[in-house]
């Protein structure tokens, strides 16, 4: 079965790379771009088909057992507008031709200096010969990564100006997942690149565990009324858990600034002290859009709101 | 002598002829396959990003280059057994050892530098930095020269062996790929990626002496074998060039579906063995009939191909 449906995966893969995708780069004399651009091509289809997964399996369930009944989902629809941008690879790829010269420029350097950047697999030889395992090592470095830059966009001002973004949508869905200011991605993807480069994370490893991760924490956003158990809701975010990230007048407040920040492994805030298992389902936003405060309807507006934000919010304030 | 030479028939296992390897670049893995078959007997885990491969100038191993792991993986030509592992050669893209063996040479594509070390013990004797996305390399006769295609500013650059300083560059098509030097060390042919042609450099005169058309996507070289031919692989085109090295002319084109990429000849020199990048398989043309005879699934993204039993180099 699974043979059956990586053939013809790699049949429509080649079949948009060739007749599409390539004419086009030889055309626009970009052929340097051919490999890149293959990847590229996989990528798209890869989130394509995981738009349509999350799609076939969340949406039964949001429909099954709501954590909140909505009249209708107008708030929501701006979400599968982001989602659509991440998944398909649109931004990442932008990101990507922003970042490289830097980081070729800056691996060059270092080699140049003699400076070889060590792989992972250097310090834990086994990881050498099981896929799964060191997919599984570099998903939980990057999931511990992601909780304390999460950490940081709700603990500086300046940082939570853009992250506000994600946390502004009342109307919680599978499709918020990817709901950020896009200055707040390219940070954050820098970070992600920067620790890539540290760690030596291949691309294969690399796309394995944005999958993994994607297809999690979209769950985790799910309006759902669903969590993992006692011991589940410890190892793994769930929607329940993640909810009261959400939680307006929860999720932004306290002593660490929110509670649950975890991405995938909820094990980290169990470990910091910032988990939060109240099994209460709250609604979601932030507490300040109870007094008027606008972040925007709309895509362009959204992200307009959150230049300003930052604007006014200028110079890191802990 | 002749005693010397069939001893070591006898150690190489009865099977061992019929071995081909091939490097899944985007799998990070390698394939062994019987060429008698057409099977893939084994696949296994070899670093990140192996693009090029080729055979120690003693033939004693097979040098697989990681480029995403820095090292160079040393493997038992019959068997794909890995024997040695050697760390700290920095981002090797393309190899090559030098006539005569006195260098060992890496191109850098992601981090456009050339690296010159030892032939005899890896030692780095220089990093030289050049223009963008050095991409394929190749040797003058007398080693004196190494000739580099800069994919991404599309230029070659000629770097002084002795001197080890980049002794000059010249402007080519766009996005120049394979290069290889004619038998009479006189012309270079160089793959212009982004065209559809072989471009023809009197590299002592640094002119381009002509323009051989071949098809979209002209990318890489290998020698028939026949000291006379060399075939080209047309990347966007889907095919094949036959290029005779005297005359500079296309003499025959061979369908290759797939992105074909690097290529070896068999021994016999019958088959020609095709990566195909786009589709994950291995083509194999008959050569006298022109016809695809086999594809074989392999990993993501193949790139080199080694034939055990694999006709002469020139």
């Amino acid at each position: 079965m699974w043979e059956f449906i990586s053939t013809q995966f790699t049949i429509l893969h080649a079949w948009l790379f060739q007749t599409i995708i390539q004419p086009a780069l030889y055309w626009l004399g970009m052929m340097s771009w051919d490999e890149m651009a293959f990847d590229g091509t996989e990528l798209f289809l890869i989130g394509a088909i995981e738009l349509l997964l999350l799609y076939i399996l969340f949406r039964p369930l949001e429909l099954l057992a709501p954590a909140e009944n909505w009249p209708d989902r107008k708030q929501a629809n701006v979400d599968f507008l982001y989602s659509m941008l991440t998944k398909l690879g649109i931004l990442p790829l932008f990101f990507f031709l922003a970042l490289t010269p830097t980081f070729d420029w800056v691996n060059g350097t270092l080699r140049l200096s003699g400076i070889i950047p060590p792989n992972l697999e250097d310090f834990i030889p086994i990881l050498k010969n099981s896929p799964v395992l060191s997919s599984v090592v570099y998903l939980a470095i990057f999931d511990f990564s992601d909780y304390w830059r999460h950490r940081l966009q709700h603990s500086l001002n300046i940082w939570w100006a853009l992250h506000s973004l994600h946390h502004s949508q009342r109307q919680m869905s599978f499709w918020t997942d990817d709901r950020e200011h896009l200055l707040d991605q390219l940070i954050s993807s820098l970070l992600r690149a920067s620790l890539g480069l540290i760690i030596g994370v291949p691309p294969v490893q690399f796309l394995v565990v944005t999958l993994i991760s994607g297809a999690i924490e979209a769950f985790s956003h799910a309006n759902v009324r669903l969590s993992f158990g006692t011991i589940g809701e410890r190892l793994i975010v769930s929607p329940r858990f993640h909810r009261l990230h959400h939680a307006m007048a929860v999720g932004h407040d306290g002593r660490h600034r929110g509670c649950n920040f975890a991405q995938v492994f909820s094990i980290w805030d169990v470990l910091f002290g910032t988990a939060n298992f109240d099994a209460t389902y709250h609604p979601t936003g932030i507490t300040d859009q109870l007094a008027g405060i606008d972040y925007g309807e709309g895509f362009w507006s959204q992200q307009r709101l959150g230049l300003t934000r930052l604007w006014r919010t200028r110079g890191p304030q802990l | 002598m002749r005693f010397c030479f069939i001893l070591s028939l006898l150690a190489v296992p009865i099977w061992a002829a019929n071995t081909a390897i091939v490097l899944n670049s985007a799998d990070e893995t390698i394939s062994i396959i019987d060429t008698k078959t057409y099977s893939v007997t084994k696949t296994f885990r070899i670093g990140k990003e192996p693009h090029h491969l080729m055979a120690t100038p003693d033939d004693s191993y097979l040098i697989v280059a990681n480029a995403l792991s820095n090292d160079l993986v040393f493997l038992d030509r019959a068997t794909g057994e890995e024997k040695r592992r050697l760390p700290n050669i920095s981002d090797p893209y393309q190899i090559g050892f030098s006539p005569g063996n006195k260098y060992f040479v890496t191109a850098s594509l992601r981090l456009h530098r050339t690296d010159i070390y030892s032939g005899s013990d890896f030692k780095l004797l220089k990093r030289i930095p050049t223009s963008k996305g050095p991409s394929h390399i190749i040797f003058d006769k007398n080693s004196t020269m190494v000739f580099v295609t800069l994919q991404d500013s599309n230029e070659l650059a000629a770097i002084d062996l002795a001197k080890m300083e980049v002794a000059w560059k010249i402007s080519l098509g766009k996005q120049p790929a394979g290069v290889w030097i004619t038998p009479d060390d006189k012309h270079l042919l160089i793959g212009i990626l982004g065209e559809d042609y072989v471009q023809v450099v009197d590299w002592r005169t640094r002119k381009t002496v002509k323009k051989i058309r071949t098809g979209a996507g002209a990318h890489n070289f290998i020698p028939q074998g026949d000291g006379r031919h060399v075939f080209l692989s047309n990347r966007a085109s889907n095919k094949i060039s036959r290029i005779d090295q005297q005359t500079l002319e296309v003499v025959d084109e061979f369908p290759a579906p797939g992105g074909p990429d690097c290529m070896d000849v068999t021994a016999d020199g019958k088959q020609l063995w095709i990566t195909s990048r786009w589709i994950r398989k291995v083509t194999i043309v008959d050569i006298a009939s022109k016809k695809v005879i086999k594809q074989i699934p392999v990993g993501r993204s193949p790139h080199g191909i080694y034939l055990y039993a694999h006709a002469p180099r020139s």
